[in-house]
């Protein structure tokens, strides 16, 4: 009777010795996440902003001033007209980029054609190299264009390069029955009646993540607008940013957390139609 | 509401795999036609592709009068229904129902919109320059469509849940919108692949006969997929049984389970199995001895019963299948004293079923009736009756009920309207005896005196001779009329298109098909098909932009009519058709003897008396022709384009 008791003891220190151990490098994982944030944050609630004065984690004092700074001292660096110009190529390549991505994955889910598997292939590999290694041609073609220094030199950019990325949408295409095509085609639908009205409808939450994901990208990316505007009125804001002098670290911890405040925004709007089992229901599995 | 005609129909992907063979019907309207056949049969193929959602490789398929090859589903008017249903999952079963509808235009005349200054009220038909109405095409309104949704939700009983979305739905209820949405529209031809195979076993009988009153209460042409022969049974005017691509046999369901052409039809039809042994035939005097194999059992039938089993599997050497159904045997004691044929049995175990026992033996003693083996036996007995395993008991067979089946081909060996007559029949100074008779042989064959057997096709008997022969007796089977006759006590069948009256006839006999077999010689009845290798090849018109299609044979091209080009053109891919070689076949009637063509030497002249042939020889091909008059030397030949039938060589597919 004793023994078993122990043993049962025994067996209950070890769970809670399990669940300390967890929790504790849960704790440490979060903290070394969540430090460079906290930080930034802290560092754009300080008054003094120059990085060279770092004295500690902690600022002395605390203000609004590196924000208020943002929005008011335009002459220098103009950060509201750098936000719009961001979100300007933001929406515009999110809309042109899942457009292109969803209509290359419908087409290489549904439709069986001459060299689809090699394009399928082609498109996987060349997606595996980095964006930025073709920068030096991309900057030629578009000089070529005339379409440097010019905001919708990005958004083509952008636009063009989503769809190498359309596997995920086209494994979740995939997972939708075909005989819902092949009835909506009985009832009389055309492929793009079909695609309107049944794909679109049914893929929700791959929509809102491919709409997600091609917005973030061109909302953050330094390399090519970096490399294409010239002119300080057409930056984006990670450009920007970029530029501030070194004694504005607090007006740049500002202008970083400014810009994450949209994404914030739009994940949580979409969010909810990210819930899988859209298609319950459609076919008996 | 309408017909349909399939003709040669084949598919094969593009890797080679033939998946559906040569199929070739006729429905009629209103007809509820059942595929069925195991998995990878092909009939969910074919279904697909009357249906259009998978192409045609070869063959002509019509819906009412229109070939409808290449059209798409939607504009083929017919509808279906799914295995998984395949409902629309965001819409609500209203909407899934009036979607059909909504895409669909249907013909009106024009009408005015509203009223207007001149006086025309809304609604009014708009007159053309020519005092006519104006035919136009619209959509439905709301109101029409509303109408047929009701309609069609009350005849299925889910006009309550027209609100609902598919995922709140059970399953038995999908399957009742899918039907809903099918029959909305009205189509020509209901196409159901395996709808009830997604329900539990109780829903699945009820739907079943709600599909079946469905149909008589639409009064259209439904064409159902199965794999359950029980289902096909219970549903079908005709079932279509088919196995690896190939039509197995196509019949009324009572036709299919009391003449399977087949021992794959006789196996897949009814429950429990066909009961199949192996054995020999022996005919002795007017009784035929059946010997079963691995087993003492030996029973003794009637020659009239067997009357149409072809004469060669009657000497006892040619191994045969022997099939009863497990009702056409019985150990009840009564029947088993009465009956003549008696093979004792082994019982091994039995299963209960209620209303009936089936008891498993063996009639080998030593068989444990369990494998499926040729002596194992299944019997249907009453209900709970029991039997101690291990017995042997005494089962009577019921003769009329056999079926056998040859043990290569597993085709019946007693066909429903047998090939051959088979007859013995003498042959002195160009004349040949049978059956008390004796006719001038024709000069085309050139047989020598002597005894032998002679094969007389049932369709080679026609009714414009001189024999006389007493009609005893008529069948109807699928539309032709079987006579059995009677000449001189020996027996004969023939083909008729109409019934005819018991009472004498006269007939004749139509030599060129005839086949003759006397003292070791045998003379092979005129071939009625000329093959020729050939390619295709397209040639400039005289107008620009114009092509001529042509078959081109041993260098000389014969000018195909766009009825024949533009099917090898859908039967093949792209250039494809220009690399291919083909086979093309004619009647000897459709080539014609003329001044230009393919250069033949005329080997013989064959005359049958009513008609004459020449046989020729084009390379290495001998071809049969029909002519009028004695020819003779080098002649040209020239085919008919126009009645050609292509068989692609490579795939062994007929096109056209």
């Amino acid at each position: 009777m004793n023994k078993s008791k122990a043993k049962v003891a025994k067996a209950k220190t070890k769970k809670i010795l399990n669940v300390l151990i967890t929790y504790c490098i849960l704790i440490i994982v979060a903290f070394v996440f969540f430090f460079p944030c906290l930080w930034l944050i802290l560092a754009s609630f300080s008054k003094s902003g120059s990085i060279y004065s770092f004295d500690g984690f902690f600022p002395k004092e605390y203000g609004l001033d590196a924000f208020k700074a943002l929005f008011t001292d335009t002459v220098m660096y103009n950060y509201p007209k750098w936000f719009l110009n961001t979100l300007f190529i933001a929406v515009m390549s999110c809309v042109l980029g899942t457009l292109l991505t969803i209509l290359t994955a419908y087409c290489m889910s549904r439709f069986r054609f001459k060299s689809r598997k090699a394009m399928m292939k082609t498109t996987l590999l060349l997606g595996m190299f980095p964006s930025f290694m073709g920068t030096i041609a991309v900057y030629l073609i578009m000089t070529q264009f005339n379409l440097i220094n010019q905001q919708w030199g990005l958004i083509l950019i952008y636009s063009a390069q989503a769809p190498m990325g359309y596997m995920v949408q086209k494994g979740f295409f995939d997972t939708i029955p075909y005989s819902i095509d092949e009835a909506a085609r009985i009832d009389g639908a055309s492929n793009f009646t079909v695609f309107v009205k049944f794909i679109l409808p049914l893929s929700k939450p791959m929509l809102v993540y491919t709409a997600l994901t091609s917005f973030t990208w061109p909302w953050s990316d330094f390399i090519l607008p970096k490399m294409l505007l010239i002119d300080k009125d057409l930056y984006t804001v990670a450009v920007g940013l970029m530029s501030l002098g070194e004694t504005e670290f607090a007006r740049f911890a500002a202008g970083s957390i400014f810009i994450a405040i949209p994404i914030i925004v739009l994940y949580f709007c979409l969010v909810k139609y990210m819930i899988n089992g859209m298609a319950a229901g459609a076919v008996k599995e | 509401m309408a017909n349909l005609s399939l003709k040669h129909i084949y598919k094969v992907y593009p890797n080679g795999a033939k998946a559906v063979n040569d199929f070739n019907m006729q429905i009629a309207d209103k007809e509820f036609i059942v595929f069925v056949g195991p998995s990878g049969c092909g009939k969910s193929t074919t279904l697909r592709m009357i249906a259009g959602l998978e192409e045609i490789t070869a063959g002509e398929l019509k819906i009412g009068d229109t070939v409808v090859n290449g059209m798409e589903p939607k504009d083929r008017d017919i509808a279906m229904v799914f295995q998984n249903y395949a409902l629309y999952p965001h819409m609500t079963i209203y909407e899934n129902i009036a979607f059909g509808l909504r895409m669909r235009k249907i013909p009106d005349i024009k009408r005015y919109k509203k009223d207007d200054k001149d006086g025309h009220k809304a609604g009014e038909p708009v007159l053309g320059k020519d005092g006519k109405e104006i035919p136009v095409m619209r959509k439905y309104n709301k109101r029409e469509i509303d109408e047929k949704v009701t309609e069609a939700a009350e005849i299925l009983g889910i006009t309550e849940y027209l609100k609902r979305k598919p995922k709140e739905m059970s399953g038995g209820q999908r399957q009742r919108v899918a039907l809903g949405r099918a029959i909305v529209r009205q189509p020509k031809v209901m196409l159901l692949d395996e709808p009830l195979s997604n329900l539990d076993a109780k829903l699945r009988t009820q739907m079943r006969s709600e599909i079946v009153k469905l149909h008589k209460k639409l009064q259209t042409t439904f064409i159902y997929v199965t794999h359950d022969q029980v289902e096909a049974m219970t549903m079908g005017t005709r079932i279509v049984v088919m196995k690896d691509g190939f039509v197995k046999q196509i019949d009324t369901p009572k036709n299919l389970y009391k003449y399977p052409a087949n021992k794959f039809v006789a196996g897949f039809i009814g429950t429990p199995q066909m009961n199949f042994f192996e054995g020999t035939l022996k005919k002795d005097g007017d009784k035929v001895i059946i010997d079963f194999a691995y087993s003492d059992a030996k029973i003794t039938v009637p020659y009239s019963m067997l009357m149409k089993t072809t004469p060669q599997y009657l000497d006892g050497t040619k191994t045969v299948y022997i099939g009863f159904r497990a009702e056409d045997v019985t150990l009840e004691p009564e029947r088993v004293a009465q009956s003549p044929a008696k093979i004792k049995v082994r019982i091994s175990h039995s299963e209960e079923l209620g209303t009936e026992t089936l008891v498993y033996g063996d009639i080998n003693m030593d068989g444990d009736g369990f494998a499926e083996t040729s002596t194992r036996v299944i019997i249907k007995s009453g209900g709970f009756k029991e039997y101690m395993p291990d017995t042997v008991c005494e089962a009577a067979l019921d003769i009329n009920a056999i079926h056998l089946f040859d043990k290569d081909t597993e085709e019946s060996i007693m066909p429903r309207i047998p090939e051959y007559n088979y007859l013995d029949c003498k042959v002195q100074n160009g004349n040949i005896t049978f059956l008390g008779n004796t006719l001038p042989l024709p000069p085309a064959i050139e047989c020598g005196d002597g005894v032998g057997e002679m094969l007389i096709p049932v369709s080679a008997v026609n009714f414009d001779g001189g024999i006389k022969a007493k009609v005893f007796g008529s069948e109807n089977i699928n539309g032709q009329i079987l006579l059995s006759l009677e000449i001189n006590g020996g027996r004969i069948y023939a083909l008729s298109e109409k019934v005819i009256e018991e009472g004498i006839v006269n007939i004749g006999i139509d030599f060129k098909k005839l086949i003759l077999k006397t003292d070791g010689k045998e003379i092979l009845p005129m071939p009625l098909t000329n093959g020729l290798d050939g390619t295709f090849v397209a040639d400039k018109g005289a107008n620009r932009g114009e092509k001529i299609f042509s078959l081109l044979i041993d260098g000389v091209k014969f000018a195909a009519p766009e009825e024949v080009y533009s099917k090898m053109f859908a039967a093949t891919t792209g250039r494809k058709v220009y690399n291919s070689q083909f086979r093309y076949e004619w009647s000897p009637y459709d080539i014609a003897v003329a001044d230009s063509g393919l250069k033949a030497e005329v080997e013989k002249m064959l005359d049958y008396g009513k008609e004459k042939f020449a046989k020729c020889r084009v390379g290495d091909e001998t071809l049969y022709v029909k002519a009028d008059k004695d020819i003779e030397g080098t002649v040209f030949l020239s085919p008919d384009a126009g009645k050609v039938s292509v068989i692609e060589s490579q795939r062994q597919i007929r096109i056209v």
